[in-house]
């Protein structure tokens, strides 16, 4: 029951934030601000839950359609839980960002608690049917904050938008349709245990015998759909069209949002749909996803390079962020060896998605800070020199920052460590081309550092005042989040490792 | 005791002749119209009550005037639907002689109770002429040329009919050497209809045809609902039709049961019925189709007589005891809704000086309870549910085709099929006519904005058949119910 | 409490507001909501007594009517009527409080709004088939007087063109109904006996495809659809809502409930090409939609589009197939309400164009937020996507199909694309336009007012708990798939 709590709290909120009339920008904002403390409470104690065989929380089954295997299913384990937690910080710190910069309304707010609630169910959703409901009701609240709220491009990038993404996963639909009518179920965890038994490229051969092709055939086929869906979301070069645009475009809580969860959803499917139902042809598939990942991180990081616009900027760097993530996973399919190697892999993908979340948070709430404070200038060489004005701000930016980039010590290391740890035991080759992403990675960050903090300042910047009280502790807390997990990896590594292993044992039984 | 109606009628007849006379006479004034139609109304009513006079019991043959079911309630119910139309009073200036109107009135009424209740060619031919002959001069009273175009022009074919009528009977009667029915079938029943026999049917077909303005002898009708007074119209349209329909169901249920042969498709056998399943088909066609094209109210329910003709020829050519009923049940209703109808076509040219459609404009702005009604008659006649039209025309469809259809035979689902599609043509036509009485606004240069209020008799025409249409449909059983004992009663199993 | 009572409220609630007093005219819309709630919650109320016990015999009210011809009173609600049945009460009451501002002759308006719903009510009730054609065609006149009275753009030719295309489907209908009954012996029009009679093959083959496109007709099949956009967009917001909310449903109705078990063999021989026209709808639809320039002429093919599903559900004929279509026939009820009131009476009461360009220039996401959300999420509804009824249906669609007819999944699966392309084409260009900032802004708009709100949540509320949580209703569909009547359907190969 916990779970449907969770999933209503912030539907709950929107409605009674669509039923107060009375209420301004500044009043819907901290009214919301302060409701989503609520799932955050929620998610807290879920966490001090015992774990039953990983578990932590189950909403009982609700039928979905009878008679067709087709129920409401939500658990919650180690990984969904991490991500749930993400999910209320982010939500947090963009309600937060709005209050900053004067953003706010009813009709906003409540978009951003209802796509909230969409995404806990995204997160905890063990059944295809629940989860694509939710991975869908996620596109029109999203759709209208980016249309309604963002800027002149925003019609253009908040369609392109939702097409790309609608159209994926319309791809995904129909690969798991043909799953439903050849083996009967859409159950995440019943689909993984038939792969497990190689049961699936049969069933399909069977029920498709009229295309003529076998059953590994047809299975890489739904696969490719499948993961065509995921990688629009994540966003996987080449299908990133239509990510600088609208993250650029939209309100920068809501790119908050975009970068800091719903490419999170690409993640997690990736990682907890894609990878256990299809083992069976993965390995055919991994060089593909391997070259592909490779390709997100070095096209997004040479992007971000010929960027002058920040959000841009951040908006490639968090594709290159991501392709280690999808590199990772596609390394693990890669061969069915080292379950250390697997096991690093996999680990580093989960603190990757989680750390990339939090960090790319106090990124833009950064940039949100400088945008409203500039009245909307965010060109990289529109700043400069604001080191000696705003010298708490330039810290904890520059904390962030080089947590983005990796820095022993912030979250952002460990997840790139244990990724690369794993991924050159596994996939060597991709591991050595990608580090060329890191290395880009860091100049454009620094650049970026440099450009806004250092130099001489720009005579319209003399009066900035450093950062506000309410700002400060913001930002105090994200940098809690920065510094703890990377000094105590160990704090997440405790959830997702009985995830992590018993994923393991799907891909590679033990024999 | 079996003529106590028709004598009640002929003497009130006769009284209302001597008092107009006298009064006029007396006064030099016309007879009042109020008067005419009170004294007639009393004298249908004691007509009805006479009904209930037991009859008495005749020795030998009763054939010529016949006492059984049908002959009772048809008479009753004639004599309801004349009521009805006497109701309708002429307009002011239209007929000069009230009285000798109103007793023609009464005669030709007496004419179509004496032909439903007879089983005897003979005796059929002479009430349908006394009724004919009081019709075609009730049609020409009014002093205006299309009155007298009407009269005329009903009289020759009327004429023609009627020769053609009596000289098929006499070729009946050179057949079967008798001119009683029940003595027909039983010559016919002896073996194969000879060649004499099929050639007078044909012919007293033919002239029933042209009495119920069935296509292609129907050319009377437009111009006689166009130009005769209303009152006349109701009663051609309404009662005489009625009357009609129970001549054709004794003459071919009774006389020719056994040689009617088979409409079917694909199932053809020589017969009557066919001929009436093709007088059937050409009715329905030609009267809806040219009912499109009508601006003049009058014409257009003289087309659509045509076409309801047509829809009662269904019934009947499938020679079926069920069917008989279900279209005497249509006739009524049909009778009604017609009557209803020209009440109210007589009103706004009352009210507007013409019976085009056009003048119907804003009826319901001007008066409700006109609009009201005449909406009740047009979806009953269009077959609208829950008016009676509508189940009239659904009991008919579906006897026609239990009587005739079975396994894989189809049976007459083709005259059904092409009945029910013309059916639903007809809607167009109709409401055409609602359509300017509820969407449109009256001209601007138009009289008054409402109606004025009708005399009480008028009224109760308006009233009546609307109340009945909506009771009939909502409660079919009251009417069918005896009907069905009727035909029984008279047609035997 | 029994379902019949969602009849008796509307009716009441129509003779009511006809019976108020000239001057009361706003309390005719109070009158009409308060009949539309009592009995969209009577509806309710039943669904929820079904669902607690499943078990139950279902309710049956079986009287005797007109006994000559085998006619009963025949009433029974199982799962798949009372959903429909709560369908009718939801869109009667978003369409009340779409039409709150009706102020020309509102008290007609609102009888014959009660007066269709009624109708409704009763077709889907009926077990009888005559008693199911009469509310099927008490329905029409009403549609009619809305469309002709209350309409725009073109209304007199739109509501003749409805009317007429409704009335012909409905002769097709009568034939279909009085063969079967003819075939059966003709003794009884009960579906439930014509449903267990058996039909020779050669009259099923000829016989079923009238009765199906007589109801197909209604449902928009292609290319008989041609009445639906020209009526939908001619009449008031309400009667839209209606016409494709509700009264499109009543064929669709009638082609699963009636045509298919009645002649299950000849559905054998037609159902490749029921299913092969369905998805020509389906993509002529959605193709034609992408090209309109008239926002209510896009949602006017998109129904066209969404109730090929319907049918293409019909045609797979299994359990799949049959709950896709029951399910469709609800969320394309609830959704297309939806469309049809905001695009029918939001907008155009606002800006009085429904023209996508001439609607560029009010920017009404900015003018009209509540508007542009609101539309936004029905036109989410109408693509189907997850979360919204469309999608369960659907997809419930598409599964049955795939048993049947693999291949054509493909061309539906294009259909649904080119649905969602036009979709958003409509949404973006009425509610999104593009601005240059230069362009002079647009004037202010009156806020949705409070009737206008509740009608919208109320349907997008439905929408989303049906697409969310189907359960309820499947159970409710299944339930009436138990019925004997669809037995001879689901044990088809």
């Amino acid at each position: 029951m916990l779970i449907l709590l969770l999933i209503i709290l912030p539907l709950f909120g929107a409605a009674m934030l669509a039923a107060w009339s009375g209420a301004d920008r500044t009043r819907s904002c901290r009214f919301a601000l302060g409701w989503s403390v609520l799932p955050l409470a929620c998610v807290a104690f879920i966490g001090t839950q015992d774990k039953i065989n990983g578990v932590m929380a189950e909403a009982p089954p609700l039928t979905w359609i009878p008679d067709a295997k087709m129920d409401l299913r939500f658990s919650i384990d180690g990984i969904s839980w991490l991500f749930l937690l993400l999910t209320c910080l982010v939500t947090l710190f963009s309600f937060a960002s709005s209050l900053a910069s004067g953003r706010g309304g009813r009709a906003y707010c409540g978009l951003i608690l209802v796509l909230q609630s969409a995404l806990f169910g995204v997160f905890t959703a063990r059944h295809f049917i629940p989860w694509f409901l939710c991975w869908e009701m996620t596109l029109i609240p999203s759709y209208l904050l980016i249309r309604l709220w963002g800027g002149h491009g925003a019609p253009r990038a908040a369609l392109r938008f939702f097409i790309m993404t609608l159209g994926g996963s319309a791809f995904m639909l129909v690969g798991f349709l043909a799953l439903q009518l050849s083996v009967g179920t859409m159950d995440f965890s019943e689909l993984a245990k038939l792969a497990s038994d190689h049961a699936l490229a049969g069933g399909l051969a069977k029920t498709f015998a009229a295309t003529g092709m076998t059953g590994s055939a047809l299975l890489t086929i739904v696969a490719l759909a499948v993961f065509l869906g995921l990688a629009v979301k994540v966003p996987v070069v080449p299908f990133h069209a239509w990510l600088p645009a609208a993250y650029a475009e939209a309100p920068t809580p809501v790119t908050m949002l975009l970068t800091g969860l719903l490419s999170k959803m690409g993640v997690y499917g990736l990682l907890r749909i894609f990878l256990p139902i299809f083992p069976e042809v993965l390995p055919s598939l991994a060089p593909l996803l391997t070259g592909l990942a490779v390709a997100t991180i070095l096209l997004g990081a040479m992007a971000a390079l010929a960027q002058t616009d920040l959000k841009r900027i951040l908006a490639y760097s968090s594709v290159n962020h991501l392709g280690y993530c999808v590199m990772a996973i596609a390394a693990s399919a890669a061969v069915h060896a080292d379950r250390g190697a697997l096991s690093a892999a996999l680990s580093g993908t989960v603190l990757q998605a989680i750390n990339h979340g939090v960090i790319a948070s106090a990124l833009f709430f950064g940039i949100g800070i400088l945008e409203s404070r500039s009245g909307g200038s965010r060109g990289l060489n529109d700043f400069g020199g604001l080191r000696a004005k705003t010298p708490v701000f330039c810290g904890v930016f520059g904390i962030a920052v080089f947590a983005s980039l990796g820095l022993p010590g912030l979250s952002g290391f460990i997840g790139e460590f244990l990724m690369f740890n794993g991924v050159f035991a596994l996939t060597p080759w991709a591991a050595a081309v990608s580090l060329i992403g890191l290395l880009l990675t860091a100049v454009f960050l620094l650049r970026m550092i440099r450009k806004i903090f250092h130099g001489p300042l720009k005579p319209n910047f003399a009066k900035w005042a450093d950062l506000s009280g309410t700002e400060r502790g913001w930002f105090a807390l994200a940098m809690a989040l920065i510094v703890i997990p990377g000094l105590w990896p160990q704090a997440l590594l405790h959830f997702t490792n009985p995830v992590i292993l018993n994923i393991l044992d799907l891909l590679s039984p033990i024999p | 005791m079996q003529l106590m109606p028709e004598a009640v009628l002929v003497v009130t007849a006769l009284v209302l002749l001597g008092m107009a006379v006298a009064y006029e006479s007396k006064t030099l004034k016309p007879f009042p119209v109020n008067s005419a139609i009170g004294i007639a109304t009393v004298g249908i009513l004691l007509a009805i009550a006479a009904l209930w006079c037991p009859p008495l019991k005749l020795n030998g043959d009763s054939s010529l005037i016949a006492s059984d079911g049908l002959a009772r309630l048809f008479k009753g119910l004639v004599l309801g639907l004349g009521l009805l139309a006497i109701c309708i009073p002429p307009a002011r200036r239209e007929i000069p002689q009230i009285g000798e109107y109103y007793a023609l009135m009464l005669f030709a009424l007496t004419g179509l109770l004496l032909a439903a209740g007879t089983n005897h060619l003979l005796f059929l031919f002479v009430a349908l002429e006394l009724a004919s002959l009081s019709l075609y001069l009730l049609a020409g009273f009014p002093r205006t040329a299309k009155a007298s175009e009407a009269s005329l022009k009903y009289f020759l074919f009327g004429g023609v009919s009627a020769a053609f009528m009596l000289f098929g009977m006499s070729f009946l009667y050179g057949f079967a050497h008798t001119a009683k029915l029940t003595e027909i079938a039983t010559a016919l029943a002896v073996g194969p209809p000879s060649a004499l026999a099929i050639a007078g049917l044909l012919m007293v077909l033919v002239g029933l045809a042209f009495k119920m303005a069935a296509a292609p002898f129907h050319y009377w009708a437009p111009d006689v609902y166009q130009g005769a007074p209303a009152t006349t119209v109701a009663l051609v349209s309404a009662a005489s039709k009625a009357v009609g329909m129970v001549v054709l169901v004794r003459l071919l249920l009774i006389g020719f049961h056994s040689a009617g042969g088979s409409a079917s498709w694909g199932g053809m056998l020589p017969g009557w019925t066919i001929w009436l399943a093709i007088l059937s088909a050409v009715s329905i066609l030609f009267g809806n189709l040219l009912a499109l094209a009508q601006t003049s109210m009058r014409r257009l329910l003289a087309y659509s007589a045509v076409a309801n003709t047509g829809y009662l020829l269904v019934a009947l050519a499938a020679n079926g005891r069920d069917a008989a009923g279900s279209a005497l049940f249509y006739v009524i209703v049909y009778g009604l809704a017609t009557l209803g109808a020209l009440a109210v076509t007589a009103a706004v040219e009352r009210d507007r000086g013409n019976d085009s459609i056009s003048s119907f404009a804003g009826l319901v702005k001007r008066s409700p309870f006109q609009a009201v009604s005449l909406l009740v008659f047009l979806t009953s006649l269009a077959g609208i549910p829950p008016l009676a039209g509508f189940f009239g025309k659904f009991a008919m469809f579906s006897t026609a085709m239990a009587a005739t259809a079975s396994g894989e035979k189809s049976g007459l689902a083709w005259l059904v099929g092409l009945g029910a599609i013309m059916s639903a043509v007809s809607l167009y036509y109709y409401l055409s006519v609602l359509k300017q009485a509820y969407v449109k606004d009256a001209a601007e240069d138009s009289v008054s904005s409402s109606a004025p209020c009708l005399p009480v008799f008028h009224a109760l025409s308006v009233a009546i058949p609307a109340v009945l249409l909506v009771l009939l449909g909502l409660f079919p059983s009251i009417l069918l119910a005896p009907i069905s004992k009727a035909v029984i009663d008279s047609l035997g199993l | 409490m029994t379902p019949a009572w969602t009849i008796l409220t509307a009716f009441a609630g129509a003779l009511l507001v006809l019976l108020l007093p000239a001057r009361s005219a706003a309390f005719s819309r109070v009158v009409a909501l308060v009949a539309s709630i009592a009995g969209a919650l009577v509806a309710a109320v039943a669904c929820l007594e079904r669902l607690n016990h499943p078990d139950a015999p279902v309710w049956d009210l079986n009287l005797p009517w007109v006994p000559d011809l085998g006619i009963n009173f025949h009433l029974a609600a199982n799962g798949l009527s009372l959903t429909l049945l709560l369908l009718t009460g939801i869109v009667a009451i978003a369409g009340v409080l779409f039409s709150w501002n009706v102020s020309h002759r509102p008290r007609a308006f609102f009888a014959w709004f009660l007066t269709i719903i009624g109708g409704v009510y009763g077709v889907f009730l009926s077990r009888d088939a005559f008693l199911l054609f009469v509310c099927y065609e008490v329905v029409i006149l009403p549609k009619y007087m809305l469309i002709a009275i209350w309409g725009s753009t073109n209304k007199e030719y739109g509501a003749m063109k409805l009317t007429m295309y409704s009335i012909g489907a409905s002769a097709l209908i009568l034939i279909g109904i009085v063969v079967a009954y003819a075939a059966a012996g003709g003794k009884s029009f009960d579906l439930d006996y014509l449903a267990h009679a058996t039909y020779a093959p050669s009259l099923q083959f000829w016989a079923f495809p009238i009765l199906f496109l007589g109801f197909a007709v209604l449902a928009g099949m292609w290319p008989f659809h041609t009445w639906a956009p020209t009526g939908h967009v001619a009449a008031p917001t309400a009667a839209s809502m209606l016409l494709a909310g509700v009264v499109m449903k009543l064929g669709a109705y009638g082609a699963m409930c009636v045509a298919m078990p009645l002649f299950p063999q000849g559905f054998m021989e037609w159902r490749m090409v029921i299913a092969g026209l369905a998805v020509v709808g389906i993509i002529y639809g959605a193709l034609t939609a992408l090209t309109q320039k008239d926002l209510k002429f896009v949602i006017g093919y998109s129904s066209v589009s969404h109730m090929g599903f319907i049918l293409l559900g019909l045609a797979a004929a299994n359990q799949w197939g049959l709950r896709g279509a029951a399910l469709q026939m609800i969320s394309h009820g609830i959704i297309a309400g939806l469309l049809f009131g905001i695009a029918g009476r939001v907008v155009y009461e606002r800006t009085h164009t429904r023209d996508l360009t001439a609607l560029q220039a009010f920017d009404l996401w900015k003018t009209l937020p509540g508007a542009a959300v609101a539309f936004t999420l029905a036109t989410a509804a109408s693509m189907g996507l997850p979360g919204f009824s469309g999608f369960v249906a659907e997809i419930s669609v598409v599964i049955g199909l795939w048993n049947v007819y693999p291949w054509l999944t493909i061309p539906v699966a294009i259909g649904i694309i080119i649905t969602g392309a036009f979709s958003l084409r409509a949404m973006i260009r009425a509610f999104f336009p593009e601005r240059k900032s230069t362009d002079a802004p647009a004037e202010k708009m009156p806020p949705l007012t409070r009737p206008e709100i509740s009608a919208i949540a109320l349907l997008l509320v439905v929408s989303l708990a049906i697409g969310i949580y189907p359960k309820p209703w499947v159970v409710l569909i299944d339930d009436g798939l138990r019925s004997p009547l669809f037995q001879s359907i689901l044990s088809l190969p």
